[in-house]
């Protein structure tokens, strides 16, 4: 009778002991996946406004870009993804995302809105070859530079609109978002690139990747 | 285990392995995404400071991946299944909040800021996963790790008393 009442707390123990253990063991495994999921960047890609996507969604080459508009690398970048838009018109997709380098460009953040804003007014392109264009004149500034509203009138935009865009909340949240993404896919460099999923940092591991373009677009992108 | 299975407990089987099965899938898809997007989404409910937002957006990915793992296993089966279905019942007070204050919540945050329905879909389909919840809490436990480990340790002779 003793031993009876005695064993009943320790079998208890022995089954919740147990299913911890068990559980613990299916806690590890869930983080070790979800964690390597992350790394190895399985998530899903936060979708890019319409105005930053270029090319049909279904193309067989598809290619994220991060660019930061005051860093000279990505300019050489931009016109060598126009070259390709132009030279593979229609067989490949080209994403734009912001990564604006923030600690050593100070006006990056501004351009990004500044370009989204053009882009809602359907000028991103020409908004965004301007500022690259120009990035030496206007990347190193001290005061906010002029140049943000000096393309605007160039392309003819509402101008009101598009500082009412640039101060909403939601315009910088997306730019940060896509900053957020970036650090978690382990983006520290721009132009990161990710085509199919593939990275290449900087123009010329973008150039080596399109030597591929041509399997790539035989083999339906695998 | 050795019971016999009825269709109370074949409904507790499935509601737990559905109810578990989106958890992971909510969970995982943000844990997965940059905690802003999900702190975000918090955010438009306007009901908690924006600092909190961001703490809360990376730890209930995982609470929901752990619980929803843990119940599809059939592990602590009704602590999970009442642990969700409180949740449930979070999710539904701001949910209801958001509505009655008429706020602009774009994304509600469910599944990751990628995909959104209305605030009427949601709730409704929250009140359907409160019901998974209550079958799970009521008749989970069939075939469930639980079961297993308790109907194991009690095969064992002298062990159970």
């Amino acid at each position: 009778m003793y031993n009876h009442r005695m064993l009943r707390p320790i079998t208890l123990c022995r089954r919740t002991a147990r299913k911890i253990l068990i559980a613990g063991l299916l806690i590890f495994a869930s983080t070790l996946i979800t964690l390597t999921a992350r790394q190895l960047n399985l998530g899903p890609d936060r979708p890019v406004p319409a105005f930053r996507s270029f090319g049909p969604k279904t193309a067989s080459i598809q290619i994220y870009e991060y660019t930061d508009f005051a860093c000279p690398a990505c300019k050489a970048a931009y016109f060598q993804l126009e070259d390709m838009l132009k030279l593979y018109d229609g067989r490949i997709l080209v994403n734009f995302k912001h990564y604006p380098l923030m600690s050593i460009h100070k006006w990056s953040l501004d351009a990004a809105a500044y370009s989204d804003c053009a882009g809602e007014q359907g000028k991103f392109k020409e908004y965004a070859a301007l500022l690259f264009e120009s990035q030496a004149s206007w990347g190193r500034a001290e005061k906010k530079p002029p140049e943000f509203t000096v393309y605007a009138g160039k392309l003819k935009l509402d101008l009101p609109a598009l500082e009412t865009c640039v101060n909403k909340d939601e315009t910088v949240k997306r730019i940060k978002l896509e900053m957020a993404e970036g650090d978690l896919k382990n983006v520290d460099a721009t132009p990161t690139f990710f085509i199919n999923g593939k990275r290449a940092v900087g123009a010329g591991q973008l150039l080596d990747a399109a030597k591929h373009f041509d399997n790539l677009l035989k083999t339906g992108g695998k | 285990m050795n019971e016999k299975i009825g269709l109370k407990q074949i409904a507790g089987t499935l509601s737990r392995l559905f109810l578990g099965g989106i958890f992971v899938y909510a969970g995982y898809l943000k844990a997965v995404s940059p905690a802003e997007e999900f702190a975000y989404a918090i955010e438009g409910y306007r009901i908690v400071p924006q600092w909190l937002a961001l703490w809360t957006a990376l730890a209930l990915p995982w609470l929901e991946l752990y619980l929803g793992l843990l119940l599809a296993a059939g592990l602590f089966t009704r602590f999970c299944a009442a642990s969700l279905g409180l949740m449930l019942v979070g999710f539904e007070a701001l949910l209801a909040q958001a509505w009655l204050r008429h706020l602009p919540v774009l994304s509600c945050g469910c599944f990751g800021a990628n995909s959104s329905n209305s605030i009427g879909m949601e709730f409704s389909l929250n009140i359907a996963l409160l019901l998974s919840a209550f079958i799970s809490f009521r008749f989970g436990e069939a075939y469930s790790l639980d079961s297993a480990v308790d109907s194991g340790t009690a095969a064992q002779p002298g062990r159970d008393g």
